[in-house]
């Protein structure tokens, strides 16, 4: 696997914001955190039994809300793969643990579940590393 | 935790970041175009089977071992990732990139130890 190009020679997006492989990334990030909540409320809202469908996680697929669940997933597979495109993998990988300060917070907002201190001391942690990841980024680009 | 179960969370990781270099390789090279491009579908394919391998293996181990015990596996994968990307796609960080790193393994650490 050597045909990695240099950062310089990394190709270039097209123009418009939309096409930013960091907001696709964002994207990415927010369409899991969606697609984690919707699973999660689809599984509440399926029935529980102890049936073998149940204990197989397909009971859900019968709730709307899990298909929902289901396409956020997989739109987020594509704005991952756009990224790809242009970005290192280590740093697109890096960021999108953005998924972890969106799924509690959404989860207090839509689930009504409590952040513990520890947990709020684990977002704030990644912030502050994803706001490095994006200096690192600057740094690289200004080189270039 | 059993063998059993070690070996498949180590396979399952390997998994993991040979599927993400896999579709990284297959992105790079429908990018680049010209003689590179041929055999990006293939390559992509081979990167989601991985995935798909990965997330059965991780569903696998999850039934089998306390979430207590995974969490921190979950947690060093970005570190994995960026080593393996290292390694086999030569992309090299600078002194904030790999601080951003650490500090968002510790972070996602903490967020599933709570």
């Amino acid at each position: 696997m050597h045909d990695q190009l240099p950062a310089a020679a990394l190709p270039k997006p097209a123009p418009g914001l939309f096409w930013n492989p960091y907001l696709q990334i964002f994207f990415t990030v927010l369409l899991t955190a969606a697609a984690q909540i919707l699973l999660k409320v689809g599984a509440d809202h399926s029935a529980s039994d102890n049936s073998v469908w149940s204990w197989l996680g397909l009971a859900e697929l019968g709730s709307g809300i899990t298909w929902l669940g289901i396409l956020a997933f997989v739109a987020s597979f594509g704005g991952w793969l756009y990224a790809l495109r242009f970005l290192p993998l280590g740093l697109a990988f890096a960021l999108t643990n953005g998924v972890h300060i969106f799924v509690p917070l959404g989860s207090w907002l839509f689930l009504g579940e409590h952040i513990s201190l520890l947990r709020g001391s684990g977002i704030l942690i990644i912030i502050v590393g994803i706001v490095l990841l994006a200096q690192s980024v600057a740094k690289v680009e200004e080189k270039v | 935790m059993s063998l059993t179960a070690w070996l498949l969370v180590i396979i399952s990781q390997l998994a993991l970041v040979a599927g993400q270099i896999f579709l990284k390789r297959a992105m790079s090279r429908r990018e680049h175009g010209g003689e590179k491009a041929r055999g990006w579908i293939g390559t992509l394919t081979i990167g989601i089977a991985t995935m798909t391998v990965w997330f059965l293996l991780w569903l696998g181990v999850m039934h089998q071992v306390e979430l207590s015990k995974l969490m921190p596996l979950e947690g060093i994968s970005p570190l994995l990732i960026v080593l393996g990307a290292a390694a086999f796609l030569h992309e090299r960080l600078n002194w904030r990139g790999w601080a951003g790193v650490g500090l968002t393994c510790v972070g996602v650490l903490l967020v599933s130890a709570s």
